[in-house]
Parts: structure tokens; C-alpha cells; sequence
């Protein structure tokens, strides 16, 4: 460690790095858990609680000579401080002494309990917090044993205040520490929470409308160091202690935040276990502690009604009858030994890299390398691979001196928490550039903001290099380049990341951690299917030559694309694999297999990223549904394609074994943990929260051609031809991230929050047409139903340009970017 | 003699801009313009100037603190006023304005301000609008705005209005305030002098509306004769708010160093009705309360003196209490006091003048025992020296100091009551405020 000052704790030296928090030092460094309530490691201190005190002093030097004075025992001699000091306040310094154990720090501590505690409610027993409550257990340790406050002296407050939908503040349980305020403050940035009035009046309040308007909510629970934060999902639904935790990842988006499901047996599950809620478990490389409230409310879906239990099977008449795994399985393989070669499959970025291996082995068995990834939005993984950001990149670590460059996505939507960890980047330096053809919330949060013309983002970013904004890209220490899709067709994302990856070759920003190209591809797995073989442009040529028989999994092609009836009329036959009986099982399908959902089997995902990442069986089964690897390798079995493989780490020994990328992985390796600073989920639950320790596994980040040191030519970065609009409207799909899609939908608590199906129609266009703002409009796109939307005219869409958020409403909206008519609706 | 600061007494109308340039306005500033800043500071750090907002921190010092490499500096003036027994600030702000906005504007030249703020409490708001205009006059003078008097500094002076919040007069409350934030205080350090500590972040001095107003008085007649006035430690003139039961109530401005006795009996008449003074609130109701002995009449008012009998000079707003008054009484209103205005921000200060205000409203209802003083001796004891701001610790003091000095009045509290179990006692308790 270069920067280092000594310090003293309880009379024991430790180096420590400069500038350190004391409370953080003396943790890491000396295991003495100072307690806390306001203080937490990745906020700013504010010393508001009290509760660290220490004493403190400095050694004293000799002004003249700088010589360390010693005492008559030869010990060298501290000055005091006549009063004890807050160690959260404190930076460590070179002869910096503290005691944390001596009876007046002990006194100390106990008065600040005996205050904290003489207008608390003491309602532990109903408390949602209760077994892994800071305040519970500082009371144990410090606290004074007895009241000395009248019980009828005590506060009596509003017990139940809906914070918004998802968050519940319990004012009596409150105890003031800002914790909330300041996360929705500084490592958000949606300042949505506020303390109102003063004194023992002080109370949380929210100062949005919709109240505590943020994806982010959830997070305040897991710090609140009391009971006064509770979530509308879990709250009164289990105690602490009855729960198992089981390590998870979070199957929503590319980000792939480690969670954790807190699990139990349950009543309302037929006594077979379940998910009571979902937490953050720590991965400082991925999501810090932190997840967004889609990940945290969004595991409904694990139990839907909907959800498919039986193997169904199409019989002459048009209807669809439950039959048994052998019978769907035997009708299965008859569909596709009659089509020999001619099949193709289509896989959702849901599917675990053991599903996606099983399908590419069951249609290289049949001979067909048709394999196409779905939704077919963005091309970028392939130049991931290449260029991604180096092993080992954190984006936590970025900060002054680097520079992020986010184009063509709506990241707050996308891909929340890489959006919180890049919003703190530019707090702490970083120059943050976001383009894109419309303003979204990351131009909040950016030091220069570019708007370009809708479609016409390689060209912005190839025009970067005359800006003022190159400089500051081009010299960066570490530059990250976030590529997205929206207003582009599959061509122009792969133009756009080509060209983000060549920005990133001639500047030197590859191979090396912190440096390199981020897309925001769809889902969980995206880069999982990209290293399978899956890819984008195989699905568009599925779409163009139908095959006899198309194999479906995990991905509802109606609800996504509304011309995928057209195309799909084509398909002769259809097999489902599916979490769900609805939309394409049911309307379509002539054999269609239930499939387990990540909750209730392992198996593994790939981040955006690019790290392995594994996830455990935390729910009971639904009906008869399998894992999707085993289904499909059941499948192969019938086709004489070998015996089925047994688990899902016996999958990922074959990968390895065959896909070059993940090389030396197994479940054994993902499951891999070392100790992560801060050092969080331990007994003291006071210093980080309820975030959980990761004893699943931190995963293993596939390295790119770039940090193995092959060389990586430029990349082909020709514009994307807009559409020929001739006279009608562009329309952008654009990504909502609270939506109706199968997924998330079953959360209803969160439904208040999904916004109402709209498009939004720049103000020109919208007069042109004779549309208001509030109007119900009608949009038509070749070969698909007409879509009713209701017109946002406020300044969202660029001249020309309708935005259409995708999965607000049961009709599907338009995949891909395309020409259309707008129109007003009647009644 | 002559007043330096409460000259509205001495000359009628010097709140107008032409009596008060008459009377060798705004010349010192001009004389201030023509040194060095770094000369500037030196003098007032000559004069031994003290703050006298209460915590008496030398006012040249706290200048020279400024970090002169920042390009961006404030001056923010503290016309917060709202410590109890305190009047001082508004009669300079009233009766002789151009002082205050002058000092100010030397002060600013001396740490190379970009602006002034002039924070006075929300029930100045009459005083403000006043003071508004007399900014104007000056910057039609040339003394505000751009490149004044023509040395190319410039610098703008702005006033502010709180909400009403005596936690606003603490200087990072008040940053925090200016700032459009809620007003609590902040962490220090960073100081409000210092990079990060101050308005905006920027290094700020924030000095009282009395301190400031003794600035062009020094800088016209140099470090040396104001030393003259006062004692070595204490220098200077004092405003002393005099209020209770004395004969004459009001501002006397005297050299620091006049006894107590002096100042209540000689100047402020004495305690109408020949009755006998019981106790003195040297410093509003922050300050140890001390009960009127001779010793303490004849203690000198000065920071030093005042320290050795255990109290404070604070903002010496002197309230005198007669025989007739029973002290627990007034522990329990300056207890409610500060529950009032407790800002919440740390536990102790929170929760202690909550706690404090309900078994002190048990032990004025006559339904308290002697457990009772031991609990909330302790419980203010438990609050000193341990809270984020000095708030806490004043709000300590009237409890620990009345029941160390005046135990009797709180015992004849207790004693009055019939000793019942406790429980039945407390569930007859008032309801509080
Ligand atoms: C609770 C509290 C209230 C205060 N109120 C005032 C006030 O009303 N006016 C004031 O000038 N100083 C007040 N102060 C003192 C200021 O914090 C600060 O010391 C002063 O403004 C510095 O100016 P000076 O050096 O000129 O005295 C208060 C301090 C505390 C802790
Ligand atoms: S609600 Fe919780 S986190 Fe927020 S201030 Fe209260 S105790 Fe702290
Ligand atoms: S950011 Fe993405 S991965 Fe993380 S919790 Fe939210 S939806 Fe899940
Ligand atoms: S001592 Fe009182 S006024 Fe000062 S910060 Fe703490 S709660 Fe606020
Ligand atoms: S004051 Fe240090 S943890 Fe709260």
C-alpha cells in the first residue's frame, strides 16, 4: 500500500490507507465493529446519531524537533481530547489514537440507546424488523436494560403511512437518521424523500408525486437501522429467523444483481416452499448492496396462475389437452423427425447458458444451426465479446479522471442500477456524455448532453471526434462506453457498437479493467445467448424463411412483436417451452413443455458484463414443470441423441468443455466467494444493513478478445439507413422498465406504478394531426393489429418521431424500429 | 461616553446615509480599500476583537483563516438574533444600519468577497426590508456592486430572511439555511472558513451583526486605541441587553470589564420594589444560570472573568430575576425552550429536551419526586458534550445549573406532593406543550 498512515486502536497499531473512514478502518482493519446508526459505508458521514463515540487523541510530537514525545515510562504521549468524538465523522490520520472499549465510550453508547429508545415503540414482537434489527441488537449489547422514560411520556405516532405503493413508514419506529433521505440523495439522485419539521417532531416525509417516486425504494429498508421502513411485499409476511436464504440472480435485466430469496415453507403455497422476498446479496463488482424495486418486487411471476404446469398437446380438433411428459415429449420428437433438418429455434434471454446448450445441442443433433436469439433489439453482444470492459471492471471505481459515454438508451429504464453505480461515477468526477435522439434521465445526471436526429446515433458518435466532448473522452484515464439500440434496427446496433468499439480501439480504452463497451441488451442472458450461438440476425432470418418446425423457449413472440403472427403462419409446426400458458402456448403452439422459472432450479446467466453468474433453487416446483435443460435433453433422448444429461453442473462440465469462453468454469468455480469491502451482512447488521453476505458465489467474468491480448480490428461502423418514412411517422419502441410484460405483471403491487399504454408525439406532428395531449390514438404498422395508445405531446419525441414504449398494454407494440401512421381514435 | 455602535443614540438620524456620511461614514471602508486586505486583517487581529455572536472567537483570526488561492469567497452576516434576552443586533440594525453594512463590506474586502448575505431571522422582516434600501444607498455611493471605488473588486450584498428558527443562528444551521436546505447544523469540520465547509461550499466568514459593526470604528482609529477600551483579554465596547426585573431595561453599549453590579444597579437601576435579586441569566437562557451574590455582582463582564465563576459572557443577554421568582420554574420554560427548537438532527439534543420537558411539566404539576430531580440532572448530564452542536449543551445547562445552584426550589415541588406510586403518578401527567 503506497498511501499509509498508522493509527492506534485499543493500544494495537495498524496501518491503514490514507483518507479512510475511521468507523471503515477500524473494521476492516482492527475487527472492532464501532456501532452505528447513521453512519453507513457508502454515504457521507453526517453525525447525527451519536452513537460511535470514542476517545480520541493524536501522539503528541515535539513542535521543533517533530520527535514523538514519550512519557516517563517511554511510552509515547497522547493528547486527549477533553470530550469523546464521533469515529464516523473522522478521517484517519498518521497518530490518530482511539479506545472504543473503555467505560466511558461504554457510557456513552448506552445513553445514546437509553435516548434513542425513550420514544420508541418497542413493538419488536409485531416489528417486520425484528431478529435482524440494528437498534434490537445495539440495545442488547449497550443498551441500559430498563426504561427510565414514563411509558405514558412516550411519542405516539402514525403507524402505517404509505410512503407510496411499495413503502410503508412506521413514524414511531423512525429514529432519525437520514439514512433514507440521504440514499435517495446521493446515491440515487431522485431526492424524493425529505425530513419535515424539527425536533422529536422530525419525520420522514415524501415530497413526490406519486409518493417516494423512484426505482430504487426498496434499498431504504435494507438501511433503515429500525423497523420504520417496512416493503408493502414483505411487510407482516415472515420473521427473519424463519427464513432461508437462498442465493439468486436476478433474472430482469443485463445488470444480473445478485440477490438473495428469502424463503420459508408456506401455507399459501400448498406447504411447499416460498419466495417471501427478494434482497440484495453483495457483489461490489456488479450491484454494490443495492437492487432496483423491479428485481426486489418482481418475483411474483415465480407463482403466476399463469404460469404452465402441464405438458399440452395440440390434438386435431384445435384444442389443447394435459398429457404426460412421455406423450408430449413422443408427439415432440414425431413433429421434429418428420421435418428432418428444417428446424430452427428461438430463445428467450431468460433461458440459463444450461437451457441454451441443451436447445443447441438438440438442434445440432437434428442438423440445424438455426439458432436465433430473442427479442431480436440489439446486435452489440458480438462486439462485446471483443471490446466489452475488461476483466475486472468495477464500476464503482470510476471517478475522476475517467469519462463514461452512454448512447441510444434509456439506462435508468434499461438497466437501473447501472444507471444508479454511473450517476455516482459522475458524482464522484467522472465526465458523463449521454446521447440519444430524446431526453432521458441520465441527461440529469450528465456533464454534456448530445440529442441527435432520431436513427442517426452511429453518425453522432462518429461526429464526436470535431466536438469539444472528444478531448475529455480521448484522454480519459478509463473510458466506458454504454451502447444501447433504441431508435435503431439490428443493422444500426451493430454499427453503433462497431463504432463505439472503434472509438474505444484508437483511444486505448481496451483490455484493461474499467475501460471497454457496455450494450444494454435485452435480458438477463443476452450475452449467455450470444456464447451459445444465439444470435439476433439468426432470428431475422427465421422471421424471413419460416422453418417446418420452430422451437420457442421462454419468449412470447406474440406479446412482443405484433407481427409475429404474420411470420409465424408460415411455421408448420410449433413447440413451446414456456413458463406460461398464455399468448403464443395457447394460440399457437402444438406441443408445449412447462419449463421451471429461475427460482426454482440452478443454473446460470451471463451479465452484461460478461460474468458467469449462478443462481440456486430456492422456490418448490410448479405443477409439472421442468428445468428447460432437462427438458430438452429428454427431448434429445427421444431422438436418439444420447442419455439425458442428470444436472445442470453437468451441463456447464460440457460447456466448458466445449465453449471456448467459458473455459475452467463450473458450478464449483461460480461458487467462489472472497471477502468484500465493506465488509457487509455480518452479525452487525448496523454498519451495512440487511444486504446478505455472498456465499453464493461473486462468479467468473469471461475475458475479451481485448484482455487476451488478441489483436481486434476495426470494426465496420456504416450509418444505419433510416427508414423511408415517405409521409408517415418513425416509430421508436422505447423500454419501460415497470411494464405488463408475463414477468411482471403478476407483481401487482407494483401495477399502480405501471404507467397507462401512451406514445409519445412530438408537439409539430401531434398539431399536424390534430392530436392533444391526453387524446387515444391509433397506431398501424405493416401486418399488425393497430395499437391504442393514449398521446403524451410534452416534449418527449423529436419532429417526425413517435415514442412507443413496448409491453404497456396486452397488444403488442412494435419491436423494432419501423414507419407507421398515427391517427386519432374515436371514442 | 460616546457610543461606538449604538451611535443612533448620540446622533438622531444616522440611519440616513447623508447623517451618517456626515459623521465620517463610510470612510473607513475607503481607507480599508486603499491597504492591502492582508493589512486589514492584520489590524482588526491587532485589536483583539472577539465574536460577539457568544462564542467570542477573535474576529481577525477567523479572517485570516480564509483560504486566499479560492477564487469564490462569502461574507455571511449573522443577524439570526434569537437567543432569549437578546436585542442588541436590532438596534444597530435599526438605528444605525450603514455601520453594520459598512464593517461588512471591509470585511469583505479583507477576505476578497464575491458577496455578503445578511441572514436575519423571519421576524425581521420589516428590519429587512429597511436594511434593503440602505443597501441601495450605498451601492448608489459606489460602496456595492461592481468594481467599487474604482479598484476593480466587486462584490454584491444580499439579505435573507429565515423561517423563524433559533437553530438558523448557529453558523452551519444558517449556511444550511441560506442555502435553501433544511436548517440543521452541519459537521465540522470542514469550518465554514475552510474549502467545503462554507455557503456553497466555498470558505465563509460568519461573523455577528455587533462584532462587524465595531469594524470601521478600529480600522478609523487603528487597533491600538480600541485596545485602550476594555481589558487586555475582553477588548472593546459591549452591548449588554439588560431585561427581567431591574428598573431600566434595555441596551447599555459599556466597555467590557464594568461589573455586574455596576451595570444592573448603577445603569439598569436596580430591581424595582426593593426587593432582593435571586439569580442572573448572564447569556439568555443558554448560559449557566448563577444566583446574585455579591461575588458574582462584582465579577468583571468579560469573557475571562465570567468563566472563572462558572458561566458564561455569551451574547450578554443579562436577565435579572427577583426574589419572588421560582427557579424551577424558569427551568422548565427555557426547557421548553430549547425542546422548541431543537433541531433533531442528533439523538441526545432530540430526544434529552423532550424527555426533560415532560418530567419537568410532571414536577411543576406538583406530581414528581425527588427521583425525579436525580433523572433529569442526569439525563442533561448525559447531553453535555455530546452532541453535534452547542444547542445540546445549552439546553443542558438550565437543568444542571439550576438544580446545582436553586435545589430548593425544586424540592419544594416535590415535596408538596403526595408521594404516590409512581405509575399513577405519571398517568396524571399534563399532556405537555
Ligand atoms: C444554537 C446556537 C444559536 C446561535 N445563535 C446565534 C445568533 O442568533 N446570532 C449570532 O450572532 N450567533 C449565534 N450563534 C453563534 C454562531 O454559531 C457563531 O458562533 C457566530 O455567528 C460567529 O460570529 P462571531 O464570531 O462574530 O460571534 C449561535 C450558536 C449556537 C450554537
Ligand atoms: S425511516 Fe429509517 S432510515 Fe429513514 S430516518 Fe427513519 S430510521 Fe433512518
Ligand atoms: S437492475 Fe436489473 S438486474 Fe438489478 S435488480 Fe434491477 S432489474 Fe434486476
Ligand atoms: S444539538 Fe440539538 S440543535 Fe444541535 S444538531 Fe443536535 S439536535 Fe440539532
Ligand atoms: S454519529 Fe457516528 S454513526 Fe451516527
Amino acid at each position: 500500500m503506497t498511501n499509509t498512515v498508522r493509527i492506534i486502536i485499543n493500544d494495537q497499531t495498524y496501518d491503514v490507507p490514507a483518507g479512510m473512514n475511521l468507523v471503515d478502518a477500524a473494521k476492516w482493519y482492527a475487527n472492532d465493529d464501532i456501532p452505528v446508526f447513521c453512519y453507513h459505508p457508502k454515504m457521507e458521514p453526517v453525525g447525527m446519531c451519536r452513537m460511535c463515540l470514542v476517545e480520541m487523541g493524536t501522539i503528541e510530537k515535539d513542535r521543533a524537533t517533530g520527535q514523538v514525545v514519550l512519557d516517563e515510562n517511554g511510552q509515547s504521549k497522547v493528547r486527549w481530547m477533553p470530550k469523546l468524538q464521533t469515529a464516523c465523522t473522522t478521517t484517519v490520520s498518521d497518530g490518530l489514537v482511539i479506545r472504543t472499549q473503555t467505560q466511558q465510550v461504554q457510557d456513552a453508547r448506552q445513553n445514546v440507546v437509553e435516548f434513542l429508545l425513550t420514544s420508541h415503540p418497542l413493538d419488536c414482537p409485531i416489528c417486520d424488523k425484528g431478529g435482524e434489527c440494528p437498534l434490537q441488537n445495539l440495545t442488547m449489547e449497550h443498551g441500559p436494560g430498563v426504561s427510565r422514560m414514563a411509558f405514558s411520556d412516550k411519542m405516539r405516532l402514525d403507524k402505517h403511512v404509505p410512503l407510496g405503493d411499495l413503502i410503508f413508514l412506521d413514524e414511531e419506529r423512525c429514529i432519525q437518521c437520514a439514512r433514507c433521505v440521504r440514499f435517495q440523495d446521493e446515491v440515487v439522485g431522485d431526492d424524493v424523500l425529505a425530513f419535515h419539521e424539527r425536533g422529536r417532531s422530525l419525520q420522514i416525509i415524501t415530497n413526490s408525486e406519486p409518493g417516494f417516486d423512484t426505482y430504487f425504494s426498496g434499498n431504504t429498508t435494507d438501511i433503515c437501522p429500525v423497523g420504520a421502513l417496512t416493503t408493502a411485499d414483505f411487510r407482516f409476511g415472515a420473521r427473519p429467523w424463519e427464513l432461508t436464504e437462498v442465493p439468486s440472480i436476478c433474472p430482469h435485466c443485463p445488470v444480473g444483481c445478485n440477490i438473495s430469496l428469502s424463503t420459508r415453507l408456506d401455507r399459501d403455497f400448498g406447504g411447499k416452499t416460498l419466495i417471501k422476498r427478494v434482497m440484495p446479496r453483495q457483489n461490489e463488482q456488479v450491484n454494490e448492496i443495492w437492487i432496483c424495486d423491479k428485481g426486489r418486487f418482481g418475483h411474483h411471476f415465480s407463482r403466476s396462475e399463469d404460469r404452465l404446469e402441464d405438458p399440452l398437446v395440440r390434438e386435431r380438433s384445435g384444442r389443447l389437452f394435459a398429457k404426460s411428459w412421455t406423450d408430449a415429449l413422443a408427439a415432440a420428437a414425431e413433429a421434429l423427425k418428420a421435418a428432418g433438418s428444417d428446424v430452427a429455434a428461438i430463445a428467450g434471454s431468460g433461458m440459463s447458458n444450461e437451457d441454451l446448450w441443451a436447445l443447441r445441442q438438440l438442434l445440432a443433433g437434428l442438423g440445424s444451426r438455426r439458432l436465433g436469439a430473442w427479442p431480436p433489439t440489439h446486435a452489440g453482444a458480438e462486439v462485446v465479446a471483443q471490446v466489452g470492459v475488461g476483466q475486472g471492471t468495477n464500476l464503482g471505481q470510476l471517478g475522476r479522471g475517467d469519462a463514461v459515454l452512454v448512447i441510444a438508451s434509456d439506462l435508468e429504464e434499461e438497466a437501473p442500477i447501472w444507471r444508479l453505480r454511473l450517476k455516482q461515477a459522475a458524482d464522484r468526477g467522472a465526465f458523463l456524455l449521454v446521447m440519444n435522439a430524446r431526453p432521458t434521465r441520465m441527461d440529469d445526471f450528465a456533464a454534456q448532453t448530445i440529442h441527435y436526429e432520431t436513427g442517426e446515433a452511429v453518425q453522432a458518435l462518429l461526429a464526436l471526434k470535431d466536438s469539444d466532448a472528444w478531448k475529455q473522452l480521448a484522454e480519459a484515464h478509463n473510458l466506458v462506453i454504454v451502447a444501447g439500440a433504441e431508435g435503431l434496427s439490428l443493422d444500426g446496433s451493430r454499427a453503433l457498437a462497431g463504432a463505439a468499439a472503434n472509438i474505444l480501439l484508437e483511444t486505448e480504452h481496451v483490455g484493461k479493467p474499467n475501460s471497454g463497451l457496455l450494450a444494454v441488451l435485452p435480458g438477463a442472458n443476452a450475452m449467455g445467448l450470444h456464447y451459445l450461438g444465439f444470435t439476433p440476425a439468426a432470428t431475422l432470418d427465421i422471421m424471413q424463411n419460416p422453418p417446418k418446425v420452430l422451437i420457442v423457449t421462454q419468449a412470447d413472440l406474440l406479446l412482443d412483436d405484433p407481427t409475429a403472427a404474420h411470420w409465424l403462419a408460415k411455421v408448420e409446426t410449433i413447440i413451446s417451452l414456456d413458463l406460461f400458458a398464455s399468448g403464443l402456448t395457447q394460440q399457437l403452439a402444438a406441443v408445449a413443455l412447462p419449463i421451471q422459472s429461475f427460482a426454482e432450479r440452478d443454473g446460470s446467466y451471463v451479465n452484461g458484463e460478461r460474468r458467469v453468474q449462478r443462481f440456486y433453487t430456492a422456490q418448490g416446483p410448479m405443477g409439472q414443470a421442468l428445468p428447460a435443460w432437462q427438458a430438452l435433453s429428454r427431448l434429445g433422448e427421444q431422438l436418439g441423441q444420447g442419455t439425458a444429461k442428470l444436472s445442470a453442473a453437468a451441463v456447464m462440465v460440457e460447456i466448458a468443455q466445449n465453449v471456448p469462453a467459458f473455459a475452467g468454469v463450473s458450478f464449483k468455480e461460480l461458487a467462489k466467494v472472497e471477502r468484500q469491502y465493506p465488509d457487509v451482512g455480518g452479525k452487525d447488521l448496523y454498519y451495512g444493513g440487511t444486504a446478505y453476505r455472498n456465499r453464493g458465489g461473486l462468479g467468473i467474468q469471461i475475458p475479451t478478445a481485448a484482455d487476451q491480448g488478441q489483436t481486434v480490428a476495426r470494426f465496420e461502423a456504416a450509418a444505419d439507413e433510416p427508414p423511408k418514412t415517405r409521409g408517415k411517422l418513425v416509430i421508436v419502441p422505447s423500454v419501460r422498465l415497470y411494464n405488463r410484460e408475463r414477468t411482471f405483471r403478476p407483481s401487482a403491487l407494483v401495477h399502480a406504478r405501471v404507467p397507462e399504454a401512451y406514445a409519445e408525439i412530438n408537439s409539430a406532428d401531434a398539431k399536424k394531426l390534430g392530436i392533444q395531449d391526453g387524446d387515444t390514438v391509433e397506431i398501424a404498422i405493416q401486418n399488425a393489429p393497430a395499437l391504442r395508445v393514449r398521446a403524451h405531446v410534452n416534449g418527449g419525441a423529436p419532429k417526425g418521431t413517435v415514442i412507443v414504449p413496448r409491453h404497456l398494454s396486452d397488444t403488442a407494440a412494435p419491436l423494432a424500429v419501423t414507419v407507421g401512421e398515427v391517427s386519432k381514435a374515436e371514442g | 461616553m460616546t457610543h461606538i455602535l449604538l451611535r443612533g443614540r448620540d446622533i438622531p438620524d444616522i440611519w440616513k446615509y447623508d447623517v451618517y456620511v456626515e459623521n465620517g461614514g463610510y470612510e473607513a471602508f475607503k481607507k480599508a480599500l486603499s491597504l492591502e486586505p492582508k493589512a486589514v486583517i492584520d489590524e482588526v487581529k491587532a485589536s483583539n476583537l472577539r465574536g460577539r455572536g457568544g462564542a467570542g472567537f477573535p474576529t481577525g483570526v477567523k479572517w485570516g483563516f480564509i483560504p486566499q488561492s479560492e477564487p469564490v469567497k462569502y461574507v455571511a452576516v449573522n443577524a439570526d438574533e434569537s437567543e432569549t434576552g437578546t436585542f442588541k443586533d436590532r438596534e444597530i440594525l435599526e438605528t444605525n444600519p450603514h455601520q453594520l453594512i459598512e464593517g461588512a463590506l471591509i470585511c469583505a474586502w479583507a477576505i476578497q468577497a464575491t458577496a455578503v448575505y445578511i441572514y436575519l431571522r423571519g421576524e425581521f422582516w420589516d428590519v429587512a426590508h429597511e436594511l434593503d434600501k440602505r443597501i441601495e444607498e450605498a451601492r448608489r455611493a459606489g460602496f456595492v456592486g461592481q468594481n467599487i471605488q474604482g479598484t476593480g473588486w466587486s462584490c454584491e450584498v444580499y439579505t435573507h430572511l429565515g423561517a423563524g428558527a433559533y437553530i438558523c443562528g448557529e453558523e452551519s444551521a444558517l449556511l444550511n439555511s441560506l442555502e435553501g436546505k433544511l436548517g440543521q447544523p452541519r459537521v465540522r469540520p470542514p469550518f465554514p472558513a475552510q474549502k467545503g465547509g462554507g455557503l456553497y461550499g466555498e470558505p465563509t466568514v460568519v461573523n455577528n451583526v455587533e462584532t462587524l459593526a465595531n469594524v470601521p470604528w478600529i480600522i478609523t482609529n487603528g487597533a491600538a486605541e480600541y485596545k485602550k477600551i476594555g481589558t487586555e483579554q475582553s477588548a472593546g465596547t459591549k452591548i449588554f441587553c439588560v431585561s427581567g426585573h431591574v428598573a431600566k431595561p434595555g441596551n447599555y453599549e459599556l466597555p467590557m470589564g464594568v461589573t455586574l453590579r455596576e451595570l444592573l444597579y448603577e445603569h439598569a437601576g436596580g430591581v424595582p420594589g426593593g426587593k432582593a435579586m435571586k439569580a442572573i441569566l448572564p447569556s439568555g437562557g443558554s448560559g449557566p444560570i448563577i444566583p446574585a451574590t455579591d461575588a458574582v455582582l462584582d465579577t468583571p463582564l468579560t469573557y475571562e472573568d465570567m468563566s472563572k465563576i462558572g458561566s458564561i459572557l455569551g451574547s450578554a443577554s443579562i436577565i435579572v430575576m427577583d426574589e419572588t421568582v421560582d427557579i424551577t420554574w424558569v427551568a422548565a420554560k427555557v426547557t421548553k425552550f430549547f425542546k422548541h427548537e431543537s433541531c433533531g438532527k442528533c439523538t441526545p439534543c432530540r430526544e434529552g429536551t423532550y424527555w426533560l420537558d415532560k418530567v419537568l411539566d410532571r414536577i411543576m404539576a406538583g406530581q414528581a419526586q425527588v427521583s425525579d430531580i436525580e433523572l433529569i440532572d442526569n439525563v442533561a448530564k448525559n447531553m453535555q458534550g455530546v452532541t453535534l452542536c452547542a444547542l445540546g449543551d445549552f439546553a443542558a445547562n438550565p437543568i444542571i445549573y439550576t438544580i446545582k445552584n436553586f435545589r430548593d426550589d425544586f424540592m419544594q415541588h416535590v415535596q408538596k406532593a403526595d408521594i404516590k406510586p409512581a405509575s399513577k403518578a405519571r398517568q396524571a401527567a399534563p399532556a405537555g406543550d
